[in-house]
C-alpha cells in the first residue's frame, strides 16, 4: 500500500498519463478536422500504421526524430490522398473506403517493414526522441517533471488543441470549413469551394494521424512491431464523439483514454499475479463505457459521412 | 431600360432529358422579371446554372453586354448575381452572423472582426428593412426570419441581381407582403429581380415582366400590363386550363379517427401539438390549411402511429389506440402517403415490385408457410396488375424506385395503400413536386377513395389544394387548431389570417 | 439494362483483381523477381494438384463464414467490423465444450458447434443492443470488443486452460475432430458446411419475407419504420446472426484445422471477411467465390516464399489493393458523370441497332 500512497507514484501516474494520451490525441485531432469537414474517416488505424513504419525507417536511417516525424507525416498524408481522392472526388462510401484504408496501409507497411528488413525475427532499435525540458518551468517540483519535460511532440500535440480551437470559432477560414461539414451546399452558393476545403482536411487529417503513428515508433517505443498502432486509431474516433466535436473536449476525452492506458500499465506491475491480458482490456471496456454513459446523442457536424455532388438533382 | 443579362439559348441535359433547351432570357436592370412555369419546367435548372452551380450543356451568358462563363458559384458571386434558394441555403448550427459572413472575401483579416463586419450588416439591413437579430441561431428565428437573412446573405456581397425561387412557399399572407416590400425597396434601389413563382396572384402583384417555361424551354416573354391571368396559366400549362371541380359531401355519422387533446412537444419550440383536438368522418376529406412546420408533420406521424403522443388520446374507428407503432396503425387499416416520399414512402433501391408489396409481403397472397417464403411469382403478377391500373410508367417492374419520376413514384405509393381499401387515410403533401397531370391524378385517387367511404386527413401547404379537396377545413398555427371552416363556399379571408395565427 | 447492372458488378472485382495483380507484379519486379513465374508458383502451390486444392478450401474455409457474416450485417445497413471477436468467442466456448465436458465424438461437435455459434450470437448482439438503445456506433463497439476477446482468448490459454508449458490449450480430442471430406485430402467438412450456409443464406436473403425485411432496413430505415417494420428488432436480429454465423466459423476451424488456442489464433479473419464481403457486394455467393480467392492467394503465398524467397506479405498487399480497387470502381459507375457516359455509349448502340 505504501508504495501506492507515494507522491511519485502519481507522478508517474500523470506523466505517462499525459504521454499515453498524446498519439490518441494527435489522431483525434485529425479526425476532428476530418468530421468537421464532413468526412468521417475510419481509416485512421491504417494511417497509423503507416505513419509510424516509415517514421521509424526515416528515423532509423537518419538517425534524426524529428525527419522521422516529418516523414510519417508524408507518409499518412499519402496514405489519406488515396481516401480522399476516391470518398470526394468518387463519392465512394466513406466508411466503407475507411475500411479498405485499414486493411490495405497495415499489409502496405509491414510488407515494407519486411522487404527492408529481410530478417524479422530479431527486433530493430530505431531511433527515439529525446525530451526537451522547459529551463526554469521544468525546476518546479512535481509540476515541472510532469508538464515541462516531454518530447517536443508532445508540446505540439497539446499545443494543437487551443489552435484548433481558435481556428474553428474565431477565423474566417475556420468558418468556411465548419460549413462545408455542415451544409455543403450552402457553403458553395456563397463561393467557398467544397472540394478544395474537403481535400484540405484530408491533407490535415493525413497528417496529423500520420505523426500519431509515427509519435508511437519514435516517442513511445523505439521499435516497430505488427499491430502496434493496437486500436488507437477507433478510440480516438470515440474520443471525437465523446468530446463532442470540440477541441477541447476531445482533448479531456483523450487524456481519460491516456488515464486507463498508464494505469493498466502500472497495474500490471503491481499486481504480477493477474492475468495481464485482463489489464489489458481497461483501455478497450473503458472506451465502451464511456461510450454507453456519454455517446447518446449523435450531434456531430450534419453532413457528415454524405458524399458531395455538385450537380445532384 | 438598359439591360443586365441575357441568357442565349441555354440547354442543360441530364442523361437523354433536357431540362432546358434553348432557353434565352434577358433581364433588365431595375425591374422584377418572373420566371413562370409549373414543376418540372426547368427554372431552377436555368438558375442553378446562372449561379454556377450546373453547367450548362449548351449557350452564353451576358452580363451587361459582356459574355461571361460562369464556372462556379464564387464566380457569379463575383459578378454579382445572387440567389435565394427554395430551400434555403442557411448552417443551422450557426448564427446568423456566421451566415452572413461565411465565405466572404472583401475583408482580409484572417480573424473575424466581428465590430466592423457587424456594423457594416446593421447598415446594410436597415437600408433595405431587413430587420434581423444577428446572435441568434438559425433554428431559434422565424422563416420569414430566415428568408431575409437570406436576402441580406446575397445583398453583403454586392448582389446586383437576386434570384428568389419560390420565395412564398412557406410565408404567411402577412409575411409575403413584408416581402413584396422589400422586393420594392430592391428596385428603388435598382437592382435587378428575378422571381420564380407559380401562384398566379403574386405573379401579377409584383412583377414587370414575366417569361414563361414550359418542359424545359421558354414560351414567351410578356409585359405584366398586357396580360391577364388566364392567359399566363394557359401559357404555362400549354392548353386551355379546365380546372376540375369536385363536389363537396358530408362525412358520415361515424368517425374513422378522433384526436382529444393530443399533446406532442418533444425538442420543438415553434411546432409540435398544443391540444389538438379533431375528427375525421368516413367519407370525407379532411384538410389542414397552414403554413409549413406549424406541427402538421407531427400530426401526420401522430395519425400514423410513427409518434406516440405526449398526452392526449387518439381514437381509430372508436377504439382507444394504446400501442402507437405504424404496425398497429397499418393492420387497423390506416394509409399513409408520407410527406417525404424518397425518405419516408419508398425504398429507392429495392424495384418497383418489392416497392409495392412493401407493407404486405407476410400477406398470404405473397408468402406461404406462415408469411416466410416469398411467393415471387405471385408478386411480380400483382406488381403488373397495379402498374397498369395506376399507370406507372416504368422500363420493367424491376426497375429500381429512385429512377422514377416524382409522379411515377407516387403513384406507386398511392397504388399499395389504396389497394388495401384503407379505412383512413393521411396524406401530406401529395402532390408537391408533381406536374399538372400527376396532381390531377392524385387529386382524382383521392376522390375515389372517399366516395368508396375512406376518410382522408390531407395535409398540405398548398392553400389551392385544400380549397378544391376539402369537405371541411382546419386551420393549424403553431401546433394550436385555430378553426373548423365548411368546405363548401369557405371563407377564404377568414382562414388565411388563421393561418397567419390571427384569431 | 439489367443485364448491363450486372455485367458490371461482376467486372468490377474482375479488374480489380487483375489490376492488383498487375501493381503485385510490379512490386515483385522491385524485389529482382520475375513476376510472371511468381504468379505460376502462386497458383501452382494453391491449385496445382487435388490435394493442394483441398488445403486451399481448407483455408478458405474460416474466411467464407467471417465473410457471410460481415455481408449478412451490412445488408441490414449495420456495419459488423466484430467478425474476429465473435469467431474467437465462439472457439473459446468450443474449447471448453469438447475439452472440459467430457463429451466426445459426434455429439461433441454438435453440441459445440451450438454452443459456439451462440457465443459468437451473443457476443455479436453487444454492438446491436448498444446501438438501438444508446444509438452508439457499432463499429467502434464492435472493435472494442474485438480487443477484449483477443485478450480474453490470451487469458484462456496462458491461465485458464493452459496445457503444460507452452501457452496453448489442450486439443480437442481426435474423435471430437472434424473428419475429412476424402482420405488423403486435407479438407475438412466445415467446408461443406460453408458452402450451404452460404446458399441458406442467399435463400434468406432473396426468398423469405424475413430477408426481404432486413434488406428494406439496411437500405432505408426510415421508409422500413414508416411501413411498419419493427426496425430495432430486425437490426438486433441481423447482429445476432450475424456473430453467430462469424460464431459457427470460429467452431469449425476449431474443431476441422487448428484443434486448440495460441497466440495469434483467428488474427485478421474479422478484418479479411469485411474486405470479401465487400468485393462480393454483399452477395453470399460472391462472398464464398472471393473467399476462395483469397484462400488461394494465402495458400499460394507460402508456396512463392519457399520457391522463391518473396515475402507472403506480397500477397497481402494484392489482397489489401483487391479490395482498394473493388470500392473505388464500385464507387466509380455510380458516379452521375460516369452514368450519363454508359447512357450515352449504350443507348447509341442500342439506337444504331434499330435503325
Amino acid at each position: 500500500m505504501e508504495a501506492i500512497m507515494n507522491v511519485n507514484f502519481f507522478v508517474q501516474l500523470f506523466l505517462s498519463t499525459i504521454r499515453m494520451a498524446t498519439p490518441i490525441l494527435l489522431v483525434a485531432m485529425a479526425e476532428l478536422y476530418s468530421e468537421r469537414a464532413g468526412l468521417v474517416n475510419i481509416g485512421l488505424d491504417g494511417i497509423m500504421s503507416m505513419g509510424a513504419l516509415i517514421g521509424f525507417l526515416f528515423g532509423y536511417m537518419t538517425g534524426n526524430p524529428v525527419l522521422g516525424i516529418l516523414a510519417g507525416a508524408l507518409a499518412g498524408i499519402a496514405v489519406n490522398m488515396i481516401y480522399a481522392f476516391c470518398t470526394i472526388t468518387l463519392c465512394a462510401e466513406q466508411i466503407v473506403y475507411g475500411m479498405a484504408i485499414n486493411i490495405f496501409a497495415p499489409a502496405l507497411a509491414s510488407f515494407i517493414y519486411r522487404a527492408y528488413f529481410s530478417d524479422t525475427s530479431t527486433v530493430v532499435q530505431g531511433i527515439s526522441m529525446k525530451p526537451v525540458a522547459i529551463p526554469l518551468l521544468s525546476q518546479i517540483p512535481i509540476i515541472g517533471p510532469l508538464f515541462f519535460n516531454h518530447p517536443v511532440l508532445v508540446y505540439l500535440a497539446y499545443l494543437l488543441v487551443p489552435v484548433t480551437a481558435v481556428f474553428l470559432n474565431k477565423t474566417k477560414a475556420g468558418l468556411n470549413f465548419k460549413a462545408v461539414g455542415e451544409y455543403p451546399k450552402a457553403a458553395e452558393t456563397l463561393g467557398v469551394n467544397v472540394i478544395r476545403q474537403k481535400y484540405l482536411a484530408s491533407t490535415i487529417c493525413g497528417a496529423l494521424a500520420g505523426i500519431g503513428g509515427a509519435y508511437l515508433t519514435i516517442c513511445y517505443t523505439s521499435t516497430y512491431s505488427e499491430g502496434i498502432v493496437a486500436g488507437r486509431g477507433f478510440i480516438a474516433l470515440s474520443a471525437v464523439i465523446f468530446g463532442r466535436w470540440m477541441p477541447g473536449g476531445v482533448m479531456l476525452a483523450c487524456l481519460l483514454f491516456g488515464f486507463c492506458d498508464a494505469i493498466q500499465i502500472r497495474l500490471q506491475l503491481l499486481s504480477p499475479g493477474t492475468p495481464y491480458q485482463l489489464l489489458q482490456m481497461i483501455p478497450y471496456l473503458c472506451t465502451l463505457v464511456v461510450l454507453v454513459i456519454f455517446g447518446i446523442k449523435k450531434s456531430g457536424p450534419k453532413a457528415n459521412g454524405k458524399p458531395y455532388f455538385r450537380e445532384e438533382r | 431600360m438598359e439591360e443586365i443579362l441575357r441568357m442565349s439559348n441555354i440547354s442543360k441535359q441530364f442523361g437523354e432529358v433536357f431540362a432546358n433547351k434553348n432557353v434565352n432570357l434577358d433581364i433588365r436592370k431595375g425591374e422584377v422579371h418572373t420566371l413562370l412555369g409549373e414543376n418540372g419546367a426547368g427554372k431552377s435548372t436555368l438558375m442553378n446554372i446562372l449561379i454556377g452551380l450546373y453547367q450548362p450543356s449548351g449557350g452564353e451568358i451576358y452580363l451587361r453586354g459582356k459574355k461571361v462563363s460562369i464556372d462556379s458559384p464564387r464566380t457569379a458571386v463575383k459578378l454579382g448575381i445572387g440567389m435565394v434558394h427554395q430551400h434555403f441555403m442557411l448552417v443551422e448550427a450557426m448564427t446568423v452572423f456566421d451566415n452572413i459572413i461565411l465565405g466572404v472575401t472583401h475583408d482580409k483579416s484572417f480573424f473575424i472582426n466581428r465590430d466592423k463586419l457587424k456594423k457594416e450588416i446593421l447598415e446594410l439591413s436597415e437600408k433595405y428593412g431587413l430587420d434581423i437579430e444577428l446572435d441568434k441561431e438559425i433554428t431559434e428565428i422565424s422563416v420569414g426570419a430566415q428568408q431575409r437573412v437570406e436576402i441580406l446573405k446575397a445583398l453583403y456581397r454586392g448582389a446586383e441581381l437576386l434570384v428568389l425561387d419560390e420565395p412564398t412557399a412557406a410565408l404567411t399572407d402577412i409575411e409575403v407582403q413584408g416581402l413584396f416590400q422589400i422586393i420594392h425597396k430592391l428596385k428603388e434601389e435598382n437592382k435587378s429581380v428575378i422571381f420564380i413563382s407559380h401562384k398566379m396572384r403574386e405573379v401579377l402583384e409584383v412583377s414587370d415582366r414575366v417569361t414563361i417555361l414550359r418542359a424545359g424551354e421558354a414560351v414567351c416573354t410578356l409585359n405584366r400590363d398586357e396580360t391577364t391571368g388566364t392567359e399566363l396559366a394557359n401559357l404555362m400549362i400549354g392548353r386551355e386550363m379546365t380546372p376540375s371541380i369536385y363536389e363537396k359531401k358530408d362525412g358520415a355519422e361515424e368517425s374513422v379517427l378522433e384526436l382529444k387533446d393530443v399533446d406532442y412537444h418533444k425538442n420543438n419550440k415553434h411546432n409540435g401539438l398544443n391540444h389538438v383536438s379533431l375528427c375525421v368522418k368516413k367519407g370525407e376529406i379532411v384538410g389542414i390549411a397552414g403554413v409549413d412546420g406549424n406541427g402538421q408533420s407531427q400530426l401526420a406521424q401522430v395519425a400514423t402511429g410513427v409518434l406516440a403522443p405526449e398526452d392526449g388520446s387518439v381514437i381509430l374507428k372508436s377504439k382507444k389506440v394504446t400501442k402507437f407503432s405504424p404496425k398497429a396503425f397499418i393492420d387497423a387499416k390506416v394509409a399513409n402517403i408520407p410527406e417525404d416520399r424518397n425518405k419516408m414512402g419508398l425504398v429507392g433501391n429495392m424495384s418497383v415490385e418489392e416497392n409495392l408489396v412493401l407493407k404486405a409481403t407476410e400477406d398470404d397472397r405473397f408468402s406461404k408457410g406462415k408469411g416466410f417464403f416469398l411467393k415471387k411469382k405471385a408478386i411480380h403478377e400483382y406488381a403488373l396488375k397495379l402498374q397498369k391500373k395506376n399507370d406507372i410508367r416504368c422500363s420493367s417492374v424491376m426497375q429500381e424506385a429512385r429512377n422514377l419520376s416524382g409522379g411515377n413514384q407516387q403513384k406507386i405509393i398511392l397504388a399499395r395503400e389504396l389497394d388495401e381499401n384503407p379505412d383512413l387515410m393521411v396524406a401530406v403533401h401529395p402532390t408537391r413536386g408533381l406536374d399538372i397531370g400527376a396532381t390531377g391524378y392524385v387529386h382524382d385517387c383521392m376522390i375515389e377513395a372517399r366516395d368508396a367511404g375512406c376518410g382522408i386527413l390531407l395535409i398540405s401547404a398548398d392553400f389551392d389544394e385544400i380549397l378544391k379537396l376539402s369537405d371541411r377545413i382546419i386551420v393549424m398555427f403553431e401546433g394550436q387548431v385555430m378553426g373548423e371552416y365548411s368546405g363548401k363556399n369557405p371563407p377564404i379571408e377568414e382562414i388565411s389570417l388563421a393561418m397567419a395565427g390571427k384569431e | 439494362m439489367k443485364t448491363k447492372n450486372n455485367l458490371i458488378k461482376i467486372l468490377i472485382p474482375v479488374l480489380s483483381i487483375l489490376a492488383a495483380f498487375v501493381i503485385g507484379g510490379i512490386i515483385i519486379v522491385c524485389l529482382g523477381k520475375n513476376p510472371l513465374e511468381a504468379y505460376g508458383f502462386l497458383f501452382k502451390g494453391a491449385l496445382g494438384k487435388p490435394s493442394k486444392i483441398a488445403q486451399t478450401l481448407e483455408v478458405a474455409s474460416p474466411l467464407i463464414f467471417t465473410g457471410l457474416a460481415a455481408s449478412f450485417a451490412y445488408k441490414c445497413g449495420m456495419f459488423n467490423l466484430g467478425g474476429e471477436g465473435q469467431f474467437i468467442m465462439g472457439s473459446i466456448v468450443s474449447i471448453v465444450v469438447s475439452t472440459q465436458t467430457g463429451i466426445t465424438g459426434v455429439p461433441a461437435i454438435i453440441i459445440s458447434v451450438i454452443c459456439g455459434a451462440l457465443a459468437g450470437g451473443i457476443w455479436g448482439a453487444i454492438p446491436g443492443i448498444l446501438k438501438i438503445t444508446r444509438g452508439l456506433n457499432e463499429m467502434i463497439v464492435s472493435i472494442m470488443l474485438n480487443y477484449v476477446a483477443t485478450l480474453f482468448m490470451g487469458c484462456v490459454f496462458t491461465n485458464i486452460l493452459r496445457d503444460g508449458s507452452v501457452p496453448q490449450t489442450p486439443a480437442v480430442p481426435k474423435e471430437s475432430q472434424l473428419s475429412n471430406i476424402a482420405d488423403g485430402f486435407r479438407v475438412h467438412y466445415g467446408v461443406v458446411i460453408a458452402i450451404i450456409l452460404a446458399v441458406i443464406i442467399y435463400y434468406f436473403m432473396f426468398y423469405t419475407s424475413k430477408g426481404f425485411k432486413l434488406r428494406a432496413v439496411g437500405m432505408n430505415p426510415t421508409a422500413a419504420r414508416f411501413n411498419g417494420f419493427a426496425v430495432n428488432k430486425i437490426i438486433l436480429a441481423a447482429f445476432i446472426c450475424s456473430g453467430a454465423v462469424a460464431g459457427l466459423g470460429g467452431s469449425i476451424e476449431l474443431h476441422g484445422k487448428q484443434f486448440r488456442l495460441m497466440q495469434g489464433y483467428g488474427a485478421g479473419f474479422g478484418f479479411d471477411g469485411v474486405a470479401i464481403a465487400l468485393i462480393a457486394q454483399l452477395n453470399p455467393i460472391g462472398t464464398v467465390i472471393v473467399a476462395i480467392f483469397f484462400g488461394i492467394l494465402r495458400k499460394g503465398a507460402s508456396t512463392l516464399q519457399a520457391g522463391m524467397k518473396i515475402p507472403t506479405s506480397v500477397v497481402d498487399i494484392i489482397q489489401a489493393l483487391v479490395i482498394v480497387f473493388a470500392v473505388a470502381g464500385t464507387a466509380l459507375v455510380r458516379l452521375p458523370q460516369v452514368q450519363q457516359f454508359f447512357r450515352v455509349h449504350f443507348s447509341g448502340k442500342r439506337r444504331g441497332a434499330e435503325s
